[in-house]
């Protein structure tokens, strides 16, 4: 599989093995016979596997599925993790995450005091408040959050993770979203890639299929 | 009641205490990272002396920690005098008396913790000792206080380790629950008496603040 976009979606139903390629990138499966490499931007362009490089070295953000907070911190303190443990000053972007998934009101709030769409909004700002990592991976990014606030924040993220040349890699099995971004799509079923392009191309069939039930 | 006893038993208790927390808490942090082998004959190991008669323990200690063993003829050289009968060898026997009371509730704790928090954590740059320091120990917090008042109170209530790496040396090895038969020995039931009285109300208070803070746990969750 080629990353080729700055936003790649991994499409497919529930059980096609969506959450193991993330889980499997983060070297969370260890028997998983995969090599993973990244293309540096800047000289020396090699590939460099990331097969044997530990999990933690891997400088990648994370945001898994079902929202996996640390339950005895705070939000900030959750969002500034990655931070934190890196032993940098806490920078601007953890304010910045906090603003970006509206989370500054609920900064000081412990995770048992949050509904399911909160958790959910800290899941990502954790994610996108780690010091320039090589690749964020999303994991269902939207459960639990209502879809007003879910199209108020794509555009934000993209904008985002454009600014800064972060490259994601994102699983849903919600063809709104995937249109929505209108990123590339990589088609997934029972674990092979069947389809790779832009969502308008690999989604067509689905995109036509909403239209005629909006249009009934 | 015999004072010096009282404290030499809470000395004893409190040294024991801390020894086996420093000593319990990478080794339970081990068993619970894991499901080979040699954990679970660790974990065994670690359990025996809840099955063990404490005189079988205190027999071997004494003769593991006398002149007629290699580490005991060791032991005498490096501080120049046997374990057996001094406070340090009394503490040696308590910790291993008392070691699976300190691991158990740590290994139970430690084990608990959520996997899926420890890989997101390890996802966001954490080392194994980073995720153990920030994430194990801070949700584990309870269970040391679990461990440490188990091992304390333990501690307190030994009696043939004791007799048998001890002895009953007043002041230096002659701790309450010796001193108790002592008095019985004695027909001194009143003093008898009001050690006992004091060592219930003693093991009481501790398992009350080991199940006060189950009832609080269960309310925070």
């Amino acid at each position: 599989m080629t990353l080729s976009a700055p936003w790649s979606i991994l499409f497919g139903p529930s059980g096609s093995g969506k959450s193991s390629i993330l889980r499997a990138a983060c070297g969370l499966i260890p028997s998983a016979d995969v090599t993973f490499t990244q293309t540096l931007p800047h000289p020396p362009d090699q590939p460099q596997s990331l097969d044997r490089v530990p999990t933690h070295r891997r400088n990648l953000a994370y945001a898994p599925q079902g929202a996996v907070l640390f339950p005895h911190l705070t939000v900030r303190q959750n969002v500034s993790f990655a931070t934190d443990i890196r032993r940098q000053p806490r920078s601007v972007s953890i304010d910045s995450a906090l603003e970006l998934f509206n989370l500054t009101p609920l900064a000081h709030r412990l995770p048992r005091d949050l509904s399911g769409g909160e958790r959910q909004r800290v899941n990502l700002a954790r994610a996108f408040a780690v010091p320039a990592p090589h690749l964020i991976l999303l994991d269902e990014p939207f459960t639990g959050v209502d879809r007003s606030l879910r199209d108020l924040l794509l555009p934000r993220m993209q904008q985002l993770v454009a600014q800064q040349g972060i490259p994601v890699l994102s699983v849903t099995h919600d063809i709104e979203e995937a249109l929505i971004l209108n990123a590339e799509v990589i088609r997934l079923e029972q674990g092979h890639i069947v389809d790779q392009g832009p969502a308008s191309q690999v989604l067509a069939d689905e995109r036509t299929r909403m239209l005629g039930i909006l249009n009934a | 009641m015999d004072f010096a006893a009282l404290g030499l038993t809470l000395r004893l208790a409190s040294f024991t205490t801390l020894c086996l927390l420093l000593l319990a808490t990478p080794l339970a942090a081990w068993i619970a990272n894991g499901n080979g082998v040699a954990r679970r004959i660790v974990q065994a190991a670690v359990a025996l002396p809840l099955v063990l008669p404490p005189t079988v323990l205190g027999f071997y200690l004494l003769i593991g920690l006398g002149p007629t063993t290699a580490l005991g003829r060791t032991l005498i050289t490096l501080i120049g005098h046997p374990l057996a009968f001094t406070f340090s060898g009394l503490l040696i026997g308590s910790m291993i008396y008392s070691l699976p009371f300190a691991v158990q509730p740590l290994v139970v704790a430690f084990a608990s913790v959520d996997r899926p928090t420890l890989e997101v954590a390890s996802v966001l740059g954490a080392s194994h000792f980073t995720v153990f320091r920030r994430i194990t120990l801070p949700l584990s917090r309870m269970s040391f206080l679990t461990a440490a008042v188990l091992t304390f109170a333990h501690t307190v209530g030994e009696f043939g380790i004791v007799l048998m790496v001890g002895g009953d040396i007043p002041g230096i090895t002659r701790t309450l629950s010796i001193s108790i038969f002592d008095d019985v020995q004695e027909l001194r039931y009143t003093d008898a008496n009001l050690t006992a009285a004091a060592l219930v109300a003693l093991s009481f208070l501790a398992l009350l603040i080991v199940y006060g803070r189950g009832n609080r746990r269960s309310e925070l969750a």
